[in-house]
């Protein structure tokens, strides 16, 4: 990069499935108020806002107009970005090419979503293929589900390896006073829940969120003027698959996966030769269960087919050889224009030493933040507390 | 009512939104819809550099960026690759209404093609009883009832011993 980038501070919503008490608008300043405060900043210090969130979720057209004065774009430089589920990345992205650039140095970064406004799935089908299949779309459930199948036919996992990651991320959304879910359950429990789509049960799925979050990023020189604890962007990427070819259904496939490729792009600008020592922690887009086991082959934390077994020996716990998801992830917290903002938020947190009850207990110097956008491309985002990384 | 509850009180309004949409096939689906429809066989195009063939059909292959014009005709039979059974509700967005759960659809690859085609599994929606790996065949609806859209196929039906 040009300039060195920091996220110098940053914020969130207490996410819930009902938030009848605030408009959109006043939804997303709760987030952009305490981004301000984590800063120590005004408004008047911001030189341009990006927005985002998922296209006609609220039926809601030009959300940047309507959301100008809560947002505080008024007046100011600024875009709306729309990408998916990796929205919240992809802003973050944006926000970084324009402080690297030297273009602004301060730029206030916001993704949210209201989902008890719209209909998710009906929404999320329309990214289906309009003459090719759009009417059996399954929206997320029926990928992740389709995928599943494949992934349990081909390499051996069980639901039971499904159930163990929601286990993991009820135990961790628990500690996150910021989490949707905060649920007490087994193993059993996840098991016995209503199936949505086999091989996915409701548990197994995550939640329709309303939240927001908002994260502030500098230049290097305000960033060690302002910040005591700068969290440096060193590495971004974004790869996409053939969004309406469906052979990645097919586990066993050999073709490229996108999330693979730009691990692997991330990896080799880093020199990371082994992504396990090199990352303290980890937070995944995981929409469903089974995803999680995706990123873990994916990112090669282990060999294809053995992502499973990361989950059964308790790696990637909290207290594990590598945290996935200490936050309690995606499962516990789904307001999709905000959870790919909040993957890198959660991470920011994590090198910061704030992340409070789901601080993961050893010294976090690095971390990678995941996002699934239409389940068929993806934004990673490489953090580290220094710029020598 | 109390003033205070009267204070407290929030608002909701319901809005429905009724957008009407006309999509153009273009000249690679509108040949493919139009084999479907009027002599009931599949078709994919090859690429000629990755000599992988696509459905749906598009004239740019999106690894090797050249243009594909190889037609090939595709079997009505193919491979389950992956599958899932709806419990769900889930809105269909060419109509919305739901289908009917609980109902199976998955992913067929039909021979001499590289991708699947999603549609409806015609078998008990019992887990137990597909397989990935298992063949099945395409029905389509009698000919004077198709229109030139993926829903002249009825469904996939398993092919018996197979």
């Amino acid at each position: 990069m040009k300039r060195n980038v920091a996220i110098i501070g940053g914020g969130q919503t207490h996410h819930a499935a009902r938030r009848h008490d605030v408009s959109q608008p006043e939804m997303v300043h709760e987030a952009v108020l305490a981004a301000l405060e984590d800063a120590g900043m005004t408004i008047d210090e911001i030189d341009a806002v990006i927005l985002g969130n998922m296209e006609f979720f609220e039926g809601q057209h030009m959300t940047d107009c309507w959301l100008a004065d809560s947002i505080g774009a008024y007046g100011r430089s600024g875009v709306k970005i729309t990408t998916g589920g990796t929205v919240g990345a992809t802003i973050i992205h944006a926000g970084a090419h324009h402080v690297a650039s030297g273009l602004f140095d301060k730029v206030l970064c916001i993704g949210f979503e209201k989902q008890e406004e719209g209909d998710t799935n009906a929404i999320l089908s329309a990214v289906a293929h309009p003459l090719f299949g759009r009417s059996m779309a399954g929206a997320a459930v029926g990928f992740f589900a389709m995928l599943a199948s494949s992934y349990m036919a081909n390499y051996g996992a069980t639901e039971k390896h499904s159930a163990m990651i929601r286990v993991k991320a009820a135990e961790n959304a628990c500690k996150n006073e910021y989490a949707h879910l905060k649920l007490t359950i087994t193993v059993e429990d996840v098991l016995n829940s209503r199936m949505l789509a086999y091989p996915i049960r409701l548990l197994e799925m995550c939640p329709a969120s309303n939240g927001a979050c908002a994260i502030i990023l500098a230049d290097e020189k305000t960033a060690k003027d302002r910040c005591k604890k700068p969290v440096w962007i060193r590495a971004m990427d974004t790869a996409h698959n053939e969004q309406f070819v469906l052979e990645w259904r097919d586990t066993k496939s050999t073709s490229p996966r996108f999330s693979e490729v730009s691990a692997s792009r991330i990896y080799k600008k880093l020199g990371v030769k082994d992504p396990k020592s090199y990352y303290d922690v980890i937070e995944v887009y995981e929409p469903a269960t089974w995803a999680e086991i995706m990123w873990y082959e994916d990112l090669h934390l282990c060999e294809r087919g053995e992502g499973f077994r990361l989950i059964e020996e308790g790696e990637t716990n909290i207290d594990g050889e590598i945290p996935v998801n200490p936050s309690g992830g995606v499962l516990s917290t789904n307001a999709i224009g905000a959870t790919a903002m909040l993957r890198i938020w959660e991470a920011a947190l994590q090198i910061r030493g704030d992340a409070g009850g789901h601080q993961v207990p050893k010294e976090v110097r690095r971390a990678l933040a995941t996002a699934y956008g239409g389940t068929c491309w993806t934004a990673l985002t490489s953090l580290s507390n220094s710029t020598d990384d | 009512m109390t003033q205070e509850m009267y204070d407290q009180e929030l608002i909701n309004i319901p809005i429905l939104v009724d957008v009407p949409y006309r999509f153009a096939a273009g000249r690679y689906m509108a040949r493919f819809l139009r084999e479907l429809r009027d002599n009931g066989k599949f078709y994919g195009v090859r690429c000629p550099s990755c000599k992988r063939v696509m459905i749906p059909p598009r004239i740019v292959c999106a690894r090797c960026h050249v243009k594909s014009d190889d037609w090939v005709e595709l079997g009505n039979e193919g491979t389950l690759e992956a599958f899932t059974i709806m419990f769900f509700p889930m809105t269909d967005p060419t109509s919305g209404k739901p289908h009917n759960p609980p109902f199976a659809y998955g992913s067929v690859k039909l021979d001499r093609c590289d991708a699947p085609v999603d549609h409806f599994l015609n078998i008990e929606p019992d887990m137990e009883k597909i397989k990935v790996g298992m063949r099945f065949r395409a029905v389509l609806k009698p000919r004077e009832e198709r229109i030139g859209d993926l829903s002249d196929i009825l469904y996939f039906e398993p092919v018996k011993g197979k």
